[in-house]
C-alpha cells in the first residue's frame, strides 16, 4: 500500500507542476470583469482585425536587434526600469506601463543584461497581477532562464508568447482597452528607445527605421479609437497619438521595384529582395518625432 | 527510501524543466529548431481539414517586416500530419516575394531565410501541400 502511494506521488506530482501554464487550468479561472466593455461599445473592429493590427506592430525585440546589429552599446538609462508599480493604481496605467517595460525586457533580454531584468520581472509581475492576467506570465521559469544566458531562445519565446497570451485573454475577456494600451505602450517605449539613440548614435539603418514606423501609425490608431471616449485618459492618450502622427505626416516612404533573387544553400531557400523601401525624412522633421516621442512617453510614465 | 527522494526529485526536475516550454511541443519542439542563430519573434499554429478543391492558401496572417532584417521562416509540419506545410509570402502590393514550394519542381523547402529590404505589412499564407489536411506550426525568427 505504501508502495502503491509512493508511486502515485511520483507519477502525479510533476504532472501537476509541467501543467501549470495549460489552457485547461487557465480556463477554469474565472475573473470578475469589472474593467470590462460590453462587446457592443467597441466600434466596427472585428476580433481578426485587431489581432492582425497588433501582429503588424514591430516587436520591441527587432529594435533591439538592430541597435545590436548597430553596435550600439547597452544602456540602463534609455529604460523605465524607475517605474514603481506599486504606484500605477488604475487599470489604464498598469496595462501601458506593462507594455512599457514589455518593452524594456525585450532590449534587456537581447542584451542579456540579466540582473536589470530580474527587477523589471518583478514588476511586471506585480503589473500583471494587477490587472488579473498573471497566470499567463511564468515568472519563475523567465527568471531562471534569464539567469542562464545560453537559454535566449526559450528566453524571447517565453516572454513573447506570455504578452501574446495576455494580449489574447484580454481581448477575448472584453478588456480590449487594456490590450491595446499594452500594444501602445509596447510600441512608445521601443520607438523612445530608437529615437534616444538615434540622438546619441545616428545612424541611417535607424533613421530610416523610425521614419517607417510611419507605415504602422495608422493602425496603431485605429487600435486605440474606439476607446478614445472611454474616460480622460485614453482622450488624452488618443489626442499624444494623434500629436505623434501629426509630426509624421509630411514624410514619404517610397518604393525601388526589383524581383527578389532566390538560391539554395545547405538545402534551404535563401531568398533576397531586391525591391526596397525609401524613407524621405529631413532633419527636422526627425527632431520632431525625437521631441514628441519623448514628450509623450515621458508624459505617461510621469506618475512614478 | 532514498531512491524514493531521488526518483522524486529527478521527476520533479522533469516537471520543472517543461513549464519552461509552450503547452503545445509541436510549437516548442519548432521553436527550439530554428537555429543557434535564429531570434525568436511569432509562431502561427496551424491545422486545417483536407480542401475540396486544390486553390488559394487557405491560413493567412500578416505582419511586419522591416527593412535591413533577416528573417528566417520555419515551417514544422506534425509527425502525424498527411499534408506538409507550405507558407507564400506577398508583399502590400499582394505580389509573392516567396514560396517554401517550388511547382516547377515540386521540392517543398522547410525553412526560408530572407533578407528584407521593403518595410512593409506582409501577408503570409500558409497551406498544406495540395490541400492536404494537416497540423503544422509556422515560426518566424530573426537572424544575425
Amino acid at each position: 500500500m505504501k508502495g502503491r502511494l509512493l508511486f502515485l506521488l511520483i507519477v502525479l506530482l510533476p504532472a501537476i507542476f509541467s501543467c501549470r501554464n495549460s489552457a485547461s487550468n487557465n480556463s477554469q479561472f474565472v475573473f470578475p470583469e469589472a474593467d470590462s466593455i460590453p462587446i457592443g461599445e467597441e466600434e466596427k473592429l472585428s476580433t481578426e482585425a485587431i489581432e492582425e493590427i497588433a501582429r503588424n506592430i514591430s516587436s520591441p525585440v527587432e529594435i533591439a536587434n538592430l541597435l545590436q546589429t548597430l553596435a550600439v552599446p547597452f544602456s540602463q538609462a534609455y529604460l523605465a526600469s524607475s517605474i514603481d508599480p506599486n504606484k500605477q493604481s488604475t487599470s489604464f496605467d498598469k496595462a501601458f506601463t506593462l507594455g512599457v517595460l514589455g518593452a524594456d525586457l525585450g532590449y534587456l533580454n537581447m542584451y542579456e543584461k540579466t540582473g536589470s531584468s530580474i527587477d523589471i520581472l518583478s514588476s511586471i509581475r506585480k503589473l500583471a497581477e494587477g490587472i488579473r492576467v498573471g497566470q499567463f506570465f511564468d515568472f519563475e521559469t523567465i527568471k531562471r532562464l534569464s539567469l542562464n544566458k545560453s537559454n535566449l531562445d526559450s528566453l524571447l519565446f517565453l516572454s513573447i508568447d506570455s504578452y501574446t497570451q495576455i494580449d489574447k485573454y484580454l481581448r477575448d475577456n472584453d478588456r480590449g482597452q487594456l490590450s491595446a494600451l499594452m500594444i501602445i505602450g509596447v510600441w512608445i517605449e521601443a520607438q523612445y528607445l530608437a529615437t534616444q539613440v538615434m540622438t546619441e548614435y545616428p545612424d541611417p539603418i535607424l533613421r530610416d527605421r523610425i521614419g517607417e514606423q510611419k507605415i504602422i501609425l495608422n493602425d496603431l490608431i485605429m487600435l486605440a479609437n474606439p476607446y478614445c471616449n472611454r474616460d480622460p485618459e485614453f482622450g488624452e492618450l488618443c489626442k499624444d497619438l494623434q500629436d505623434i502622427k501629426q509630426k509624421y505626416r509630411e514624410i514619404r516612404i517610397t518604393y525601388t521595384l526589383g524581383e527578389p533573387v532566390s538560391r539554395e544553400v545547405d538545402g534551404a531557400l535563401v531568398v533576397e529582395q531586391t525591391e526596397t523601401s525609401n524613407v524621405e525624412m529631413t532633419d527636422e522633421q526627425l527632431a520632431g518625432i525625437i521631441e514628441i516621442t519623448k514628450t509623450v512617453r515621458n508624459k505617461l510614465i510621469a506618475n512614478n | 527510501m532514498k531512491r524514493f527522494f531521488i526518483t522524486l526529485f529527478i521527476m520533479l526536475s522533469a516537471g520543472f524543466i517543461l513549464t519552461g516550454q509552450s503547452s503545445d511541443p509541436l510549437v516548442s519542439k519548432c521553436v527550439m529548431n530554428t537555429g543557434a542563430d535564429a531570434k525568436y519573434l511569432k509562431d502561427f499554429r496551424i491545422q486545417l481539414s483536407k480542401a475540396p478543391s486544390a486553390g488559394e492558401m487557405r491560413y493567412k496572417t500578416q505582419m511586419s517586416l522591416w527593412k535591413n532584417t533577416k528573417y528566417k521562416f520555419s515551417m514544422c509540419t506534425a509527425d502525424d500530419s498527411p499534408g506538409e506545410l507550405i507558407l507564400t509570402l506577398k508583399n502590400d502590393a499582394n505580389q509573392v516575394v516567396l514560396s517554401s514550394f517550388d511547382s516547377k519542381t515540386g521540392k517543398t523547402y522547410k525553412s526560408i531565410e530572407f533578407t528584407c529590404n521593403r518595410s512593409g505589412i506582409y501577408q503570409l499564407n500558409y497551406d498544406f501541400k495540395d490541400g492536404q489536411q494537416g497540423s503544422g506550426v509556422g515560426v518566424v525568427s530573426m537572424v544575425k
